[in-house]
C-alpha cells in the first residue's frame, strides 16, 4: 500500500473529493490542511504547480484536482468497469468543471461573500442559466443508467463529485436543486454509502 | 479494433489534438467535418449539446479532453504506469486553467470574438502565458528526455505543442517572450517531427 498525503487549505473546496475518495475506498490518508493565514503569509508547501490540492504518492506529488480524483478513482474501483465507462465519466465531470463550475461560480462566489456583486443579479445572469443547463444533462444520465449512479451500476468519482455539488449547494441555499428532485435523491444515496457517510460525521 | 468517428467542424479548433493522437497512433477513423447546417442537426444526437464528439462503435463520448486521453489511453500514448497517466492528466488539467483565462485573449486575436485586443493582450494574455508556460519548461527539465511525462511522447506532449503551433501561426513571438522559452519551442518542433505526426500535420486540410 503506498503511503498518500493530501495536501490542500483547512476547507473542503477542491480537496474535499479526493478526501471522499479515500474514505469511500476505506484507504488511509495524511489530511494535510494549511492555514488561510499561513498560505497568504508565505508558508507554503512544496507544490509542482504553485497551487493546491497536491496528492503525494510515496512522496511523489499529483497536483490537479481532477488527476488526483481520477487517480484515487483508478486505484481502488470508482472510475467505471470499461474504458469506454471511463471516459463517460470523465466527460461528466469536464462537462461540471468547464461547462457549469466555471459559469455558476460566478454567481456562487458571491452567494459565498467571496466576492463582491449584486446575489440576485448574479444568480439571474450566471446561477441559474449554469444550473439550468447541466443538471438536466445528469438527470437524463441518471435515467439512462437506472442503477441510481451516474455512469454503469456501480459508484464512481463524478458521482461524488456531483454530489458534493449538490451539498454545497443546498446547505446554503436550500432551494436551488428544488426543481431536480433526482439530483437530491443521488446526493443522498451517495452520502449514505458505508465508507463516505461515516467521513461526512467526522469532516470539518 | 472498433469503429471510430470524430465529429467536429472542419476546422482544427478543438478536435485537432485528438486527429493529432490518432494520427500518432497510427489508428484508422472517420474524420467528419459537419457544416453550420449539418451542426444544427446533429446538436441534439449530441449528449451534451457541443462538439467534437467521439463515436466509439455508436456509443458518444463529449468532452476534448477526454476524448484525447480516451484515444490515447486506448493505444499507448497516456503514459506508462498510472502516475505518469495522473502526471499527463494535471498538466492537462493547468492547461486547461491556463487556457480558460488565455482564451479571453486569445479567441478576440484570432477573430473569433470581437473586443478589445491590446487590453485583453495585457490583461488575461501575457499573464497566462507567463504563468503556464514556465511550469511547461520546468517538467521539461525535470524529465530531460523532451517529453513532458515519462521517456516517450503523451497525448498531452501533442496538447502543448499544438497550442505553441497555433499561437506561433497567429503571434509569432509571443511564446519567445519568457526565461527559457526555447525548451517549449524545441518541444513543439521535436514533436511535429515524429513521423506519423509529420505526415499528418503536412497532409491535414487548411
Amino acid at each position: 500500500m503506498p503511503e498518500y498525503k493530501l495536501v490542500y487549505f483547512a476547507f473542503r473546496g477542491l480537496g474535499e473529493v479526493p478526501r471522499q475518495l479515500f474514505s469511500l475506498a476505506g484507504v488511509k490518508f495524511e489530511n494535510v490542511r494549511i492555514e488561510d493565514a499561513d498560505w497568504d503569509a508565505g508558508k507554503r508547501p512544496e507544490t509542482p504547480f504553485g497551487q493546491m490540492p497536491v496528492l503525494f504518492v510515496d512522496g511523489k506529488p499529483i497536483p490537479q484536482s481532477f488527476a488526483i480524483n481520477r487517480y484515487i478513482a483508478n486505484q481502488y474501483g470508482f472510475a467505471g468497469k470499461t474504458p469506454f465507462e471511463a471516459a463517460l465519466v470523465d466527460a461528466f465531470a469536464d462537462q461540471f468543471k468547464v461547462d457549469f463550475n466555471t459559469e455558476f461560480k460566478k454567481y456562487w462566489y458571491v452567494k459565498q461573500g467571496d466576492e463582491p456583486g449584486d446575489v440576485e443579479e448574479m444568480k439571474a445572469k450566471h446561477g441559474i442559466p449554469a444550473r439550468d443547463s447541466f443538471f438536466p444533462l445528469v438527470v437524463k444520465q441518471l435515467k439512462k443508467s437506472g442503477s441510481g449512479f451516474i455512469v454503469g451500476d456501480a459508484v464512481t468519482w463524478v458521482d461524488v463529485l456531483v454530489a458534493n455539488a449538490t451539498d454545497y449547494i443546498t446547505v446554503l441555499e436550500k432551494d436551488l436543486l428544488n426543481d431536480y428532485p433526482e439530483i437530491l435523491a443521488h446526493k443522498e444515496k451517495i452520502h449514505s454509502l458505508p465508507g463516505l457517510k461515516e467521513w461526512l460525521k467526522i469532516r470539518e | 479494433m472498433p469503429e471510430y468517428k470524430l465529429y467536429y467542424f472542419a476546422f482544427r479548433g478543438l478536435a485537432e489534438v485528438s486527429r493529432q493522437v490518432f494520427a500518432l497512433a497510427g489508428v484508422e477513423y472517420e474524420n467528419v467535418g459537419l457544416t453550420k447546417e449539418e451542426w444544427v442537426e446533429f446538436k441534439k444526437k449530441t449528449p451534451f449539446g457541443r462538439i467534437p464528439v467521439l463515436e466509439v462503435d455508436g456509443k458518444l463520448i463529449a468532452q476534448s479532453l477526454t476524448i484525447a486521453r480516451y484515444i490515447a489511453s486506448q493505444h499507448g500514448l497516456a503514459g506508462k504506469t498510472p502516475l505518469e497517466a495522473a502526471w499527463a492528466d494535471s498538466i492537462a488539467d493547468e492547461w486547461r486553467d491556463f487556457h480558460g483565462n488565455f482564451k479571453k485573449y486569445w479567441y478576440l486575436k484570432i477573430g473569433v470574438r470581437q473586443g478589445d485586443i491590446e487590453g485583453t493582450r495585457v490583461e488575461y494574455g501575457i499573464p497566462a502565458r507567463d504563468k503556464f508556460f514556465p511550469l511547461i519548461v520546468k517538467q521539461l527539465k525535470e524529465t530531460g528526455t523532451g517529453f513532458l511525462v515519462g521517456d516517450s511522447v503523451t497525448w498531452v506532449d501533442v496538447l502543448i505543442a499544438n497550442t505553441v503551433d497555433e499561437v506561433e501561426e497567429n503571434e509569432p513571438g509571443l511564446l519567445q517572450d519568457y526565461p527559457e522559452a526555447s525548451f517549449v519551442v524545441q518541444h513543439k518542433q521535436r514533436v511535429h517531427a515524429i513521423p506519423a505526426l509529420k505526415k499528418w500535420i503536412e497532409t491535414r486540410p487548411q
